[in-house]
């Protein structure tokens, strides 16, 4: 059986460019993606040092389970791997490739791309956000001085506040450069 | 035509245009791909991703419509509603390449 690893890394929701060009440096080292779980274990197996193109499209029921849609990038030369919380992992070599070659050749398709991943995983985010996050923010502020786990609470909160804060940025950011490429 | 379609399809997208124009005849996603490629002397490369999404919302939209399945591929072909939007198209190019000409 050929050698394995795993490593442990976090990419946000809009990071799937980041993500992409993680899986074709770790393949160009000779380790190709053989299996993600939560929440975020990448299994890689050993394999010949190759330039291999990884692509992520999202839909949120998965389409994995969609015979027809595996063999259109299988009929145009690309291998599906499998799908992660609505992600499809697909990759090509580029020896294979005529050009360069994404799954998307468009803008509009981009921006539809990542319209998906809004309604999909953002929405539900932004629901916990105000709903949760927020309130609990304050309310821990109010409670701050009565006692330490209040205050620890409070620090977790403000953690989570930021990391949303963040990810909403970065959506918006990804968004409007889509956007303007166009 | 509602305001949708008008808003979303005129004018459309090169890809969306390309897939009308070929699902005239019944073919699924991979020979649209083919077929363009073959039209187009390789000039244009259309992606499965970009193809797969604009198959499923044109779909949804009523322009195309699922014939079959062979081999695991969808066969699709154009409605009544999608041939009216072509023919729009087909018609803003021709005036763009009349006015395009006049202007030379």
């Amino acid at each position: 059986m050929a050698k394995q690893k795993r490593e442990f890394k976090i990419f946000t929701i809009v990071e799937y460019e980041q993500e992409q060009e993680y899986l074709r440096t770790q393949h160009k080292n000779g380790w190709k993606l053989v299996h993600l779980t939560f929440p975020g274990i990448y299994l890689f197996e050993a394999c010949e040092s190759e330039d291999v193109v990884y692509q992520l499209d999202y839909h949120k029921e998965g389409l994995g389970s969609q015979d027809s849609y595996v063999q259109m990038f299988k009929d145009c030369g690309w291998e599906y791997l499998f799908d992660f919380m609505g992600y499809s992992y697909v990759r090509k070599s580029v020896a294979c490739m005529q050009g360069d070659e994404e799954i998307f050749c468009d803008e509009n398709s981009r921006i539809d791309f990542i319209t998906r991943v809004f309604k999909g995983r953002l929405v539900p985010l932004i629901f916990l956000f105000f709903l949760i996050i927020i309130p609990q923010t304050i309310l821990q502020v109010s409670n701050l001085q009565s006692d330490p786990a209040h205050r620890t609470l409070f620090v977790v909160y403000l953690i989570l506040f930021a990391i949303y804060l963040y990810i909403f940025i970065r959506f918006g950011l990804q968004y409007r450069k889509l956007k303007q490429r166009r | 035509m509602d305001a949708h379609i008008r808003k979303v399809y005129v004018p459309m997208t090169e890809t969306g245009f390309y897939i009308l124009l070929c699902l005239q005849q019944e073919m699924h996603g991979y020979s649209i791909v083919q077929k363009v490629k073959e039209l187009t002397d390789s000039e244009i490369l259309l992606s499965p991703g970009t193809m797969y999404g604009s198959l499923s919302k044109m779909e949804k939209d009523g322009l195309i419509c699922f014939v079959r399945e062979e081999e695991k591929r969808k066969i699709y072909k154009i409605t009544s509603l999608g041939l009216e939007v072509l023919n729009k198209e087909q018609e803003r190019i021709a005036r763009l390449y009349r006015t395009m000409k006049e202007v030379q």
